[in-house]
C-alpha cells in the first residue's frame, strides 16, 4: 500500500454520507481494497482510507472519510464535512426512506460543507432488483432538481463503483483545472465560504511525499 | 497496596458499590411503570420496624437483617440511602470495621504464604515486568514511593521489583503466567490456577462474600468457571449476602419481563420506531463469532437494547452501545455450556435459561452504562471529554509520540473517538474485552476513569510504529487498524498493568497530568 500512492498531482477529500445500513462503508472497501463484506460493522465515528486513479495523465489522490449515519453522530460527523471538495450522498435503492432523507443529507452538507462542494447522488444495493422501492428515473430527477450527479452503484457485485469514484473525482479534477486556468489562484478560488477554511489544492512541484493538506478540520 | 485500606474504604465502598445501591442514572428518565412492580417498593419505604433510634442495634448481623429487605427495593429511592447512614451507630459500625480489619489480616496472611510460595517457584519471571517505566525517572520514583510507605506488610515479598508490588496483590500470577486464560477448564489446570479457582470458590461461598476481597482477586483475571457470578457481584446486580442472591435475581428478572411487555409491543409505534429500526439494522452486523446470527439471540439483543433505550431517553440507542451487550451475553452464556461458544447453537437452552441469560445482561449492561451515560447523549460530551483528556495525558507520559501525532496532523478524535465509544471493543477480540473488563470491574470507574489510562497504555504501546509512519495517511490508517487481531490475554494483562502504572502516577497527581 505505501510506496506507489507517495507521489500525487492532487489531492482531493471526499466524505460518505448518507443513512445508517446502505452501504457506504461497503463503497469504500470496494473501490480502496477491492473488498466487500456482508457482515461489515457498523461505523463509529469516522473511518479513513485513499486511493489514487489517473485523470487527464494527472495522479488524483482520494482521501475518503466514511461518516456514521445514525442521527446522534451528526454532531461528530459533520465536523469532518470542513475541507471536503466531494460528497457521496449514499442511499440505499430497496429502502425508500434511506432515499427521502437524502434531503436532509443535502441539508447536512448546505449547513456545514464548503458552498461549492461537488456532490453525487448514489443509490447503492443496485444488485437487489427483486427489492427495489426507489425508481430510477424518480432519483435521477431529485438530483437534476438539486444539481447534483447521480449513479447507481452496487458495492456487492462492484457494477459502478468504479465509475462512481472516478466521475466524482474527475469532476472535482475538472473545476480545479479549469480555475486554474482561469485565475490562477486555485487554492483561494475553489471556496468562497465564509467560514470555511480554503481548500488547498496545488498541483505537486516538489518530488516525494506531500505534506497533508485537506484533511485540516 | 492500593487496595489496603480495608479499615477506611469499607463503608465508603460499600456505600456507593453494595448491591441495591442508591445511585442516579444520569441526564435519564424512567418512565413510570406497572404499578405491579412497586409493590415491593412501598413496603420496603415503609420505616423499618424496628425503631430506627430508639432501639441500640448492636451486631451487624442484626442491622444486616433489620435493613436487608431494604436493600432490595431497588435503585432510585434517596430515603433509603439515608435510613441506613442513620441506623448505622459507631458501635455498629466500629464493630463490623474491627471484623473486617480481623478478616482481612487473616486472609493477608494467608496469602502472603502463598504468594511466598509462589515467588519461591518463580523468581525470575517476576523481573520480566515490562520495563517501559524505565524511561521515566520522575514516575518510577513516585511509584516507589508510595510503595515503600504503602506496603510495609509485603515488603519481605520481593524488594527487587518495586513496580510489580504497584500492582494489586496477585496480578503477578497473570503477568508471568496468563492464568485468567488458560482457568477456563478443558485442560489440566495448574497447581497455581488452581489455587486462584479455589481463592475465588472460598470467596463466593462465604455468607457474605467479601467485595473487596473479590475485587482484588479480580483485578488479574477471574478464572472462566466462576467469572459469571462474579461479575454479577462486581457490577452490584448481585448482593454479597449469599441467602439474598437467588431472590434478588428472581426479582430482577421478572423485572425485566415485566418491561419487556410494558414497552416491547411500542416499537413499532412511530415514536419509537426510529430506535427499533436503528438496533434492528446493527444486530446483523455485530461479531459474528460471538453466535449473535443466531435468530434467538438477534431478539435478545433487540429486546435488551430496545428496553435500555427507551428507559433512558436522554441517550436513547447509540451505536456502539450494542457491543456492549456482548460480553455479557457471551460470559452468561458459558454459565450453561461447556462447549466452544462459536458452535454453540443456543437452541439447545430451554426457554427458561436464556430469558435468565436475557435479564441477567440487561441488568448488568445498565449498571455499566449508568457510569458512562454521557458517552451517549447529545454531541457525546462525556466521549470528547475523554478524548481530550487522553491527550493532555499521553502528551505528559510520552511527547515524542504526542508530537509526532500532532506534527502529522491527525486528531485523537479520529482515532480515539471508537475507543472511548466502544470501550476499545472495536480494537481487540472479543476475548480480551472479556478480560479487560474483569479488571474494569474491579476497579472504582473502571469503565470511565481507568479506561482513559488503558488506552493511554494502549496508544503508546505503539510507539516504534506509530513514529515509523510519515505521513498523515498512513498514520491514521495504521491507527485506525491497529494490528491486534492476534492479541491474547497475556497482551492486556500487560496493557493494565502498564495502565495501572499511569494511574497511579498520575491520577492523584494534577501536576503530573496537566501541563
Amino acid at each position: 500500500m505505501r510506496g506507489k500512492d507517495d507521489e500525487y498531482d492532487y489531492l482531493f477529500k471526499i466524505v460518505l454520507i448518507g443513512d445508517s445500513g446502505v452501504g457506504k462503508s461497503n463503497l469504500l472497501s470496494r473501490f480502496t481494497r477491492n473488498e466487500f463484506n456482508l457482515e461489515s460493522k457498523s461505523t463509529i465515528g469516522v473511518e479513513f482510507a485513499t486511493r489514487s486513479i489517473q485523470v487527464d495523465n494527472k495522479t488524483v489522490k482520494a482521501q475518503i472519510w466514511d461518516t456514521a449515519g445514525q442521527e446522534r453522530y451528526r454532531a461528530i460527523t459533520s465536523a469532518y464535512y470542513r475541507g471536503a471538495v466531494g460528497a457521496l450522498l449514499v442511499y440505499d435503492i430497496a429502502k425508500y426512506l434511506t432515499y427521502e432523507n437524502a434531503e436532509r443529507w443535502l441539508k447536512e452538507l448546505q449547513d456545514h460543507a464548503d458552498a461549492n462542494i461537488v456532490i453525487m447522488l448514489v443509490g447503492n444495493k443496485s444488485d437487489l432488483r427483486h427489492l427495489r422501492a426507489v425508481p430510477t428515473d424518480e432519483a435521477k430527477s431529485f438530483a437534476e432538481k438539486n444539481g447534483l450527479s447521480f449513479i447507481e452503484t452496487s458495492a456487492l457485485d462492484s457494477t459502478n463503483v468504479e465509475t462512481a469514484f472516478h466521475n466524482i473525482l474527475a469532476e472535482i479534477y475538472r473545476i480545479v483545472s479549469q480555475r486554474q486556468l482561469a485565475g490562477g489562484q486555485p487554492e483561494a478560488e475553489f471556496s468562497h465560504g465564509t467560514t470555511i477554511e480554503p481548500i488547498k489544492v496545488l498541483p505537486t512541484h516538489q518530488e516525494g511525499r506531500q505534506a497533508p493538506c485537506c484533511q485540516n478540520i | 497496596m492500593a487496595s489496603d485500606g480495608g479499615k477506611k474504604q469499607f463503608w465508603k465502598r460499600n456505600a456507593s458499590r453494595v448491591p441495591g445501591s442508591i445511585q442516579h442514572v444520569y441526564g435519564a428518565q424512567h418512565p413510570p411503570f406497572d404499578p405491579l412492580l412497586h409493590g415491593n417498593l412501598k413496603q420496603g419505604t415503609k420505616p423499618p420496624a424496628t425503631p430506627v433510634k430508639t432501639k441500640k442495634v448492636s451486631t451487624f448481623q442484626e442491622f444486616e437483617s433489620n435493613t436487608s429487605d431494604a436493600w432490595d427495593v431497588g435503585e432510585d429511592d434517596d430515603e433509603l440511602l439515608a435510613m441506613a447512614t442513620e441506623s448505622l451507630n459507631t458501635d455498629v459500625v466500629m464493630e463490623t470495621a474491627n471484623r473486617v480489619i480481623q478478616n482481612h489480616s487473616k486472609l493477608q496472611e494467608q496469602h502472603k504464604l502463598q504468594e511466598e510460595q509462589t515467588e519461591r517457584e518463580q523468581p525470575q519471571k517476576i523481573s520480566d515486568l515490562p520495563s517501559a517505566a524505565c524511561g521515566d525517572n520522575r514516575l518510577v520514583k513516585s511509584v516507589s514511593e508510595t510503595n515503600a510507605s504503602s506496603s510495609a506488610d509485603n515488603a519481605n515479598a520481593n524488594t527487587s521489583v518495586p513496580r510489580s508490588q504497584s500492582l494489586p496483590q496477585a496480578s503477578t500470577y497473570t503477568l508471568t503466567g496468563g492464568v485468567a486464560d488458560n482457568a477456563s477448564g478443558g485442560h489440566v489446570l495448574s497447581e497455581r490456577e488452581a489455587l486462584r479457582l479455589d481463592k475465588f470458590k472460598q470467596l463466593l461461598a462465604g455468607p457474605n462474600t467479601n467485595l473487596e476481597e473479590l475485587r482484588k482477586l479480580s483485578w488479574s483475571g477471574i478464572p472462566k468457571p466462576v467469572r459469571p457470578i462474579t461479575w454479577k457481584l462486581l457490577s452490584g446486580y448481585l448482593p454479597a449476602n449469599i441467602d439474598r442472591r437467588e431472590g434478588t435475581l428472581q426479582r430482577k428478572r421478572k423485572e425485566y419481563f415485566a418491561f419487556v411487555e410494558h414497552y416491547y409491543d411500542s416499537r413499532n409505534e412511530e415514536t419509537h420506531q426510529d430506535t427499533y429500526r436503528q438496533i434492528h439494522i446493527d444486530i446483523p452486523r455485530m461479531s459474528p463469532e460471538a453466535l449473535i446470527l443466531q435468530s434467538k439471540v438477534t431478539e435478545i439483543f433487540e429486546r435488551i437494547l430496545f428496553i435500555w433505550a427507551i428507559r433512558h431517553p436522554a441517550s436513547g440507542y447509540v451505536q456502539g452501545i450494542n457491543d456492549l451487550v456482548t460480553p455479557f451475553l457471551v460470559v452468561f452464556t458459558s454459565e450453561y455450556t461447556e462447549e466452544d461458544l462459536e458452535n454453540f447453537d443456543v437452541s439447545s437452552l430451554s426457554t427458561e435459561v436464556l430469558q435468565n441469560i436475557e435479564a441477567d445482561s440487561f441488568w448488568c449492561m445498565s449498571k455499566l452504562l449508568d457510569g458512562i451515560q454521557d458517552n451517549y447523549t447529545f454531541a457525546q460530551p462525556g466521549i470528547q471529554k475523554k478524548v481530550t483528556m487522553l491527550e493532555e495525558l499521553v502528551s505528559r507520559i510520552d511527547e515524542q509520540v504526542h508530537k509526532h501525532i500532532e506534527q502529522h496532523e491527525v486528531k485523537y478524535l479520529q482515532f480515539a473517538f471508537r475507543w472511548m465509544n466502544n470501550l476499545l471493543m472495536r480494537e481487540v477480540p472479543l476475548q480480551c474485552t472479556i478480560r479487560l473488563w474483569d479488571t474494569y470491574q474491579s476497579e472504582p470507574e473502571g469503565f470511565s476513569h481507568f479506561h482513559l489510562y488503558v488506552c493511554a497504555a494502549f496508544l503508546v504501546r505503539w510507539k516504534k510504529e506509530i513514529l515509523e509512519e510519515k505521513d498523515f495517511q498512513e498514520l491514521l490508517i495504521f491507527l485506525q487498524n491497529l494490528p491486534t487481531m492476534h492479541w491474547g490475554n497475556e497482551d492486556i494483562s500487560v496493557l493494565l498493568a502498564e495502565a495501572y502504572r499511569l494511574k497511579f502516577a498520575f491520577a492523584d497527581a494534577p501536576n503530573h497530568y496537566k501541563r
